[in-house]
Order: structure tokens, then C-alpha cells, then sequence
């Protein structure tokens, strides 16, 4: 079968077999990644992979598969245990009926680059680009990734929904070492090459590493701080992921109940953009069916909405914002951002340096921990760059400091943002948002904890 | 699509590949998830598909497919032979495989009670009765507005073939059950602690675990520390670490760290590189009486596997012995590097994954002191039972416990109840400071996660209680 015709087999099966409702979504995808590390390719990997996620509602009970096997008996099979399993299922709870088409989705523009689909063993120009770059600027050896995707997915639902999506993505990350401790970071993303630039990313990469070296061992306590757009992509993936209506009831969220109250200041305005053009999350439908929309989040510091889909928005008695979705790992049913968006400020890079007086520049969070995600307390590692500012200059490298707060407090203590703010796609997103666009950030008296022995 | 694996490995070396291997693996998941005690949406995931690599003039290559379609397997696997030589043509190309025996096995682990023996509707019962037990604010002296419950079972099933000769087939069955729970206090604020629990077998799994009064007793716990834990000390004093921590740090401190793609800055750009290096081997990094093994062949544990994704047999493996750093987590490729025999540490979590180098049950073998011998000879110190927030550096050299249930010690006793003292210490520090290990061995189970695309594989870890002398808590003035 075509993979693009498995939808339609998936919600014919389903309605024959007794479903009330049932959307299916199939994306044929083919990606091919490099890893590299101490300036060698180690492994070049291809996938070919076609799958298929099915939501079907019978009776109130709502069920959902996803599934790479794909011959037609098997397809069959996984609607036939769904319809199985929602006999001796529970309703659920906040059961809503899916989004009722027809809809007429978005054009969103440069999602789809040709010359990205094209790229075979070329790919590793890229490479060699970003770590001669790195090589160039200071650093003794790089490894990263570079990734390159070309997918097509077809959404069909029994509520007279059709939509399909075709994108392109490449994200270049490169981390360098100019010793054994002393490191940066560069990431080059997008979904067309025409601002993908990787060697801009091994300069970054290489660049950061040489500035680390020779670190002072540094002092805990609060610091006023900028943050780089890499570590920014970090927190603000928490923030976004955080605003899931699901997380919010599972208690995995500090921002329940807050909607309508300040939970930042002023300066932090916060979207999810699924229309973003470019965008690496971005789609003119969520997984429901239900045309997306550019969401605020947070604006001016007031919360203004939590993330949904129809059975959030049922339970929280609002509207669907357009994103159902499931989570990467498990494939949990579950409202996720499409691209967080934070508004940009009105300062240069380097001003925002230049208003402080004494502080820290920290350039990537990795390893977020949360001693409790109602209140927000976590800590976190940094690494690849943490210097010391001394009015309003970068003087020397820190190391053997945590990041120990809470995410309410920085971004109550946020005070200004640059102007650029760049796409981000990162590792470490724990909440699964595909792409963050961030300026950097400053904030006032964060804390940071040291070991004692 | 099972077949494919041969033609996979035949048409690969026809090309010229000097290795190649095809695993055929299939999952199927199923999870049951309640919100609050509310069924959410029910779901599983059946991941089925192959899984290629191939060496090729000193360089590696990696395919997946899940179309059983023979026409693109022959263009997926020149492609990636093509991208192979080509990259190997442009670096080095220096990546060879260590020399190991072949094997033709078949292993399984039979569940004792399948999971399709047990209705979803009991599945879902029990969920009830742990929310039931959790939410009773009678029996637990608190309020937990917020109950996150899951259960989750595998069925794995794997068959691998590669050029030299080895063919392994294995079937696993696992079972995870997670929970979160969120106590609240009028004007105590919030606690939280997770449920883990996890083991490569059936549903029998569920009846040793006793949900119910493992969730009711977490629950009521949160409640004591809410109610009456006081402010940690901010002295110098010894610590006693539960099994619980003492298990997340042998995970963190001594196994991560001890994995040689790590070690060989394989891993530098994500998971990070390690504070050992290939030249530490035979240096002592703690006392005599500490041991720390990584063992896959431990019956049950949720990291049980005989044989490795690269089809080596694999055995207990001993990264401290009495104190000395004695070996690393090789897989093929990190195993020729350093000129040793893989020691069969190589994991790939679905098909789609490679095999790269993994933890499976990672722990410190226990003392012969008994607890309350470690406690006595305590002047001041606190019990950190368990934690609740932890980290640690990429080089797996700075790392933090948040403790959860703590208690101070006062003169070789346990006294009143402390709310998250943290320990922030190097990897040397906590090694360096051990004196005692109680005779009892506890573990965990957890899901680790690595690399790009990450993998999350099941581990167990795992240890006795420990002291550690002289030390002071940590956190910001």
C-alpha cells in the first residue's frame, strides 16, 4: 500500500469496526544524520521510515496506536485491538467529539526545500565546514550531529478532515573542546538551506571553547545573568511544555491555576507559533485535525492560556488551541507546543552585556532536574561557556557552578531581551518542543550552587 | 519482514562490506495511565522493523526500514554503503571491530503470567485501588491533589544475524509501573516523589511489587515531611545515603562515566565525555571495601539481556574492584580501540536505534555492617534515604542530590525529620569519603537515557546503604 493511502485504510477500518470517531495520521519520512566526534565521522545513518498513529473513540472511551508495521493485516489488526481495548475501557472523563471539517488550511511558507531532500554524501561538506570553522577559531577537537529530514504526512479523520504537510528540516549541532573541560556550543537550523550556516556554528563552537579555557573556580550565590539563545531555548521549552493543559493536571507544571495572573515580568512575551514560516515544529494541522493558529502564551507577563486539544479544552472548560500531538518517547496523547516564539526586546547583544555591572553569561543548560515541578524548583548543568561579566565586559571563565532556582523566579526576574532572535532546536527538550526562537536574556539575582567537596 | 534480515547481510557484503549485521526487532507497548483517577487515553505503540549496519573500509553506516519492501532495501543499503565509503574516503576511516566469537542462540525470558492474560479493565483496577490508597487523606494525613499513575508493558522481541556467523533470537517481556504524586499542606507548600518500579518479566511482577501499599506508604511519607521536616543543617557532618541514592550515584558516577564511547569522546557533543580516562585503569578512586558492577545477567532485573545487540554474550562486568578502577563498558567498536574484548555492553532500544555502549544494572556490591552499625558511630550526620532532584555534569565529575525522606543523626541515632538537604559533591569527593557499606542490597529500576536520537533503555541500579564522613551540605546561603 501507498504509504500515503494507510489514513484512509485506518478510518475505513475503524468505522467498519465499530468506532464513532476515528483520525488517522501517517508520515512517510526519510532522514539521514551524521554524528561526528574528535573531528571524525564516526557513524552515517539513514532511516526509511513510514508510520502510522491512530485516535478512535468508541462509546466515549478514546484510544490511540501508533505503529510502524504497516502490511495491511497488521494495520488492521492495531484498529481491531483498539476497538478491542475500548470495550473494556472507562469513558474518559472530559470526552469531546473531534474538530468537524471541512477546514481550509494555511499556506505556511518555507517549509519545503528541494535542495534538502537531494542531499546525499555532500551532507559531510557541512561537517567539514563547521569543524574547520571550530578548528579555526580555538578548538583542539568538535562532535555533533547534523541532520537532514524530508517527510510528507496525511491526516484523515471520519469528521470530513484531509489535510497533508510536507517539510524539509536540517539542524546542524556542534559542540568544541578546546581542552578537556573547556567548551562551546554552535547550532545552525532550519527548514530550507537558506539561512542554514554551519560554518557560522563551528566559529560559535570554537570560539566558546577558547574563551573557557583557564576557568576560575566560581563563588555560589545570585548573580544577575544573561542567558544565550541556546540556553534560552532550554527554559523556554519548560515554559511552553509547562503550559501543556495535561502537565498542568498531572502536576508536572508551576503554572496551574495561574492563567490570567503575572507569572513573568513585563518584558517576556511568549507565543506558540504553529504558522511560523520556516518553522521546524511548524503545521497547518494538529494531530486532531483542528487548523493551528499563532497562541499566546504569556504576554506582557500575564499567562494567558495553557496548551490543548479537545480533551483538555473539554476538562478546562475553554477551546482547543490547536495542539494535539504525542509526546516523542512514549507517544502520549497530550497537548505540546509547535515552535515557542519569545518576543524579541529592543537592546543589541552586546548592550545587554553592558548592563551589568557584576554577573554571569551562561551559554547552554543541559540536565534540568526539578526537586518539585509545581513550585518550579530545579537545578541544572551549564556548560559550554560560563564567564563572569565585570562591568559590562566578559573577563574570564567560570566553572564548578549549578544553576539552582526556580523557573518562576527567572522569569519574574527577567529584565530585558535582545533584538535577534534565532531558531533553536536543542537536545535537551524535555518538554519535546521541536524548536524554540530566542533572543538572549537577562535576568537579575539567579542562584548558583557549587559543590563542597 | 523478518526475512529482509539475510538478504540485508548477503547483499551488504555482495557490495563489499567488510561487516554487516540486520536485527529484526519488534515492541509492542501498552500503557495504562491515570490522571488524577480519571482513565486518560489509552494507547500502545507496536514498533516493528529493521535495524543495519555496516563497516565499510573503516567506515560505519546505519539503516532502518519498516516497509517490507526488497526493491528499496537493495537501494537503502547501497546508499548507505556509498555514504560509508565516502566518509571514510574523506576522514580517517578508522573504525574496525574487535574480534569475538560467534554464536547461534536463542534465549527468552517466559513471563509466569502474560500480559494478554490479564484484562486492560484490571489494569486500569489496579490503577484505581493505588489512587484509591494515595488519595484517602484518612489513611495517608494529607491531601495529594496530584496522582500520576501509569502502567506500562513491553513484549520485545529481537532477531540478529551478522556476517561472521552469529545468529541470536530473544524474547523479553518487561513491566514499568511510574507514578507521581503531589502533596499538599496549607501553608507547608508542596512535596513530590516519584513510583518506579521495573522488571524484565509478566504481570506476575505486580504481585512482589504490591502497589498499593508501596504507593500508600510514599504518600504518607510525603505527608510526614510536609508536616513536621525541619531546616537542614549547614555544618560539616557525616552522611548516611540510603540504597535508593547510593544506586543513582554507582548510575551516574560509576557507570556513565566508565563507558568507553564516553571515554573515547564518541558521545562529546550530547551525553558528554567522562572525568576517567583509558590511561586510569589500575588507579584506586575509593577504599578497598568499595565494589561497583554493571551485571545484564541478573535475573529479572529491568536491564536483563544475555546476549548484546551486536550479538556478543555478555557477563558481569567489574568497573570498580576494591576500590580500584578495573574495567570500561566496551561495545565492538570502543573494544578495539582500546585493544580488549567487548564485554557485551552494546544496547540499541528500538530497531531504528544503534547498538552504542549502555549501563544495565549498575551496583555497588553490599558491606557486612548492619544499618544501625553504620548509625551508631555517628556523631552528627542525617540519613538521606532518598532524593528527589539530582544532576550531574557532562564529565560526570560534579554531582547533586536533593534528599526527599532525610533524618538527622545525633549521636548514633536517628532523630527528627529534615526537609531537601543537598548534597553537592565531586565524583573523587563521594568515592574518597566512604568508610562503611551495610550488608543490604536494594535497586531501582529507571529508564537511562544517551545520544542522538536519544535511547531510553531500561536499567536497574542499585546498592547498599553507605556512609560518608565529613562532608557539608550544600545550597545557596
Amino acid at each position: 500500500m501507498d504509504p500515503l493511502d494507510i489514513s484512509q485504510f485506518l478510518v475505513d477500518e475503524g468505522l467498519t469496526l465499530g468506532a464513532d470517531e476515528i483520525v488517522a495520521l501517517t508520515t512517510n519520512k526519510a532522514r539521514r544524520q551524521i554524528r561526528f566526534g574528535n573531528n571524525e565521522i564516526t557513524i552515517s545513518k539513514t532511516w526509511d521510515e513510514v508510520v502510522a498513529e491512530v485516535l478512535l473513540e468508541r462509546n466515549r472511551r478514546v484510544l490511540t496506536a501508533t505503529t510502524t508495521d504497516i502490511e495491511k493485516d497488521s494495520l488492521r489488526k492495531t484498529v481491531k485491538d483498539l476497538v478491542s481495548m475500548a470495550n473494556v475501557m472507562k469513558p474518559h472523563e472530559s470526552y469531546a467529539p473531534l474538530p468537524k471539517g471541512p477546514f481550509q488550511y494555511a499556506k505556511i511558507p518555507e517549509l519545503y526545500d528541494n535542495r534538502i531532500s537531494k542531499l546525499e554524501e555532500e551532507s559531510a561538506d557541512y561537517v567539514i565546514a563547521a569543524v574547520d570553522s571550530a578548528t579555526n577559531t580555538g578548538a583542539t577537537r568538535s562532535a555533533g550531529t547534523l541532520l537532514v529530514e524530508e517527510s510528507t504526512s496525511k491526516l484523515i479523520s471520519s469528521k470530513d478532515v484531509e489535510g497533508q504537510r510536507s517539510k524539509t528540516m536540517i539542524n546542524l549541532s556542534i559542540r568544541s573542546l578546546a581542552d578537556g573541560e573547556a567548551s562551546g556550543v554552535g547550532i545552525s537550523c532550519g527548514t530550507n538551506l537558506n539561512d542554514f550556516n554551519p560554518k557560522e556554528a563551528g566559529e560559535k563552537a570554537g570560539t566558546f571553547a577558547k574563551k573557557s579555557l583557564h576557568p576560575k573556580l566560581g563563588k555560589p550565590g545570585r548573580y544577575d545573568v544573561v542567558f544565550s539563545r541556546v540556553a534560552n531555548a532550554v527554559l523556554f521549552d519548560i515554559v511552553a511544555g509547562m503550559n501543556s493543559a495535561f502537565y498542568v493536571d498531572a502536576g508536572i507544571s508551576c503554572f496551574g491555576a495561574k492563567v490570567g495572573e503575572k507569572v513573568a515580568s513585563e518584558s517576556i512575551t511568549l507565543y506558540d507559533d504553529a504558522l511560523a514560516a520556516g518553522g521546524i515544529g511548524s503545521t497547518p494541522f494538529d494531530d486532531e485535525g483542528k487548523p493551528t493558529d499563532r497562541t499566546a502564551i504569556i504576554e506582557n507577563g500575564v499567562l494567558q492560556t495553557h496548551l490543548h486539544n479537545t480533551l483538555t479544552a473539554e476538562k478546562h472548560k475553554t477551546q482547543s488551541t490547536a495542539n494535539a500531538t504525542r509526546t516523542r518517547l512514549y507517544r502520549t496523547w497530550m497537548p505540546l507546543p509547535w515552535n515557542v516564539v519569545v518576543k524579541e526586546g529592543k537592546h543589541d547583544d552586546e548592550e545587554l552585556l553592558e548592563g551589568i555591572e557584576e554577573g554571569l553569561f551562561v551559554n547552554n543548560i543541559t540536565y534540568v532536574r526539578f526537586q518539585d515541578y509545581r513550585t518550579g524548583d530545579f537545578s541544572g548543568i551549564i556548560r559550554d561557556g560560563l564567564f563572569k561579566i565585570e562591568n559590562g565586559e566578559i573577563t574570564n571563565s567560570v566553572k564548578g557552578l549549578r544553576l539552582s532556582d526556580n523557573i518562576l523566579h527567572i522569569l519574574q526576574n527577567a529584565n530585558a531581551l535582545s533584538r535577534e532572535a534565532l531558531q533553536m532546536s536543542h537536545w535537551w527538550m524535555e518538554f519535546d518542543t521541536p524548536s524554540v526562537w530566542t533572543p538572549l536574556m537577562t535576568a537579575k539575582n539567579v542562584g548558583f550552587t557549587a559543590a563542597t567537596k | 519482514m523478518q526475512e529482509l534480515v539475510n538478504l540485508a547481510v548477503e547483499y551488504a557484503e555482495k557490495l563489499g562490506a567488510d561487516y554487516a549485521e540486520a536485527r529484526f526487532q519488534s515492541d509492542l507497548k501498552k500503557m495504562y495511565l491515570l490522571v488524577n483517577g480519571k482513565p486518560d487515553v489509552g494507547r500502545f505503540v507496536r514498533s516493528s522493523g529493521m535495524g543495519i549496519r555496516v563497516l565499510v573500509d573503516g567506515g560505519l553506516g546505519f539503516l532502518s526500514m519498516n516497509r517490507p519492501d526488497k526493491k528499496m532495501l537493495r537501494k537503502r543499503v547501497r546508499e548507505t554503503l556509498k555514504i560509508a565509503r565516502s566518509s571514510a574516503k574523506t576522514f580517517k576511516g578508522s573504525i574496525q571491530l574487535s574480534p569475538e566469537k560467534t554464536f547461534k542462540e536463542e534465549w527468552e525470558v517466559k513471563p509466569e503470567v502474560p500480559f494478554e492474560d490479564v484484562s486492560a479493565k484490571d489494569k486500569m483496577s489496579l490503577l484505581i485501588d493505588i489512587d484509591d490508597a494515595v488519595s484517602s487523606v484518612k489513611d495517608v494525613g494529607v491531601k495529594i491533589p496530584s496522582r500520576y499513575l501509569y502502567i506500562l508493558e513491553y513484549e520485545t522481541k529481537k532477531r540478529f544475524l551478522n556476517s561472521e556467523g552469529t545468529e541470536i533470537s530473544s524474547s523479553l517481556p518487561r513491566l514499568l509501573f511510574f507514578g507521581l504524586l503531589t502533596a499538599s499542606e496549607s501553608g507547608k507548600g508542596t512535596e513530590q516523589d516519584r513510583l518506579y518500579k521495573g522488571e524484565s518479566r509478566g504481570w506476575e511482577a505486580v504481585k512482589q511489587w504490591n502497589l498499593v501499599d508501596y504507593a500508600r506508604e510514599k504518600a504518607q511519607t510525603l505527608g510526614r515531611i510536609l508536616k513536621t521536616a525541619q531546616k537542614a543543617p549547614k555544618e560539616k557532618l557525616d552522611l548516611v545515603l540510603g540504597s535508593e541514592v547510593v544506586g543513582l550515584v554507582m548510575h551516574e558516577s560509576a557507570g556513565h562515566p566508565y563507558e568507553a564511547d564516553r571515554i573515547m569522546g564518541r558521545e562529546a557533543a550530547q551525553a558528554g565525555e567522562s572525568f576517567i580516562t583509558r590511561d586510569m585503569i589500575g588507579q584506586k578512586i575509593g577504599p578497598e571495601i568499595v565494589t561497583v558492577v554493571d551485571d545484564p545477567t541478573v535475573e529479572h532485573s529491568f536491564g536483563h539481556y544475555l546476549y548484546d545487540d551486536e550479538g556478543v554474550k555478555t557477563r558481569r562486568r567489574f568497573l570498580i574492584k576494591n576500590g580500584i578502577i578495573n574495567e570500561f563498558l566496551h561495545n565492538r567498536e570502543t573494544a578495539f580501540e582500546m585493544g580488549v574484548e567487548s564485554n557485551g555492553a552494546a544496547r540499541a532500544e528500538f530497531f531504528d536505534r544503534e547498538p552504542i555502549v549502555r549501563m544495565a544494572n549498575t551496583f555497588m556490591l553490599p558491606g557486612d555492617s548492619t544499618f544501625e552499625e553504620l548509625v551508631e558511630d555517628v556523631k552528627q550526620g542525617v540519613f538521606m534515604k532518598t532524593f528527589g532532584e539530582w544532576n550531574i555534569d557532562d564529565r560526570r565529575y560534579n554531582m547533586r542530590f536533593v534528599g526527599r525522606e532525610c533524618y538527622i543523626i545525633e549521636d548514633g541515632e536517628l532523630g527528627r525529620r529534615i526537609r531537601r538537604p543537598i548534597l553537592e559533591i565531586t565524583t573523587p569527593g563521594f568515592f574518597g569519603s566512604i568508610d562503611a557499606l551495610d550488608e543490604n542490597l536494594k535497586f531501582e529500576g529507571a529508564i537511562c537515557g544517551k545520544s542522538d536520537p536519544m535511547q531510553g533503555v531500561p536499567v536497574w541500579h542499585g546498592g547498599p546503604n553507605v556512609r560518608v564522613r565529613d562532608v557539608r551540605l550544600g545550597g545557596i546561603e
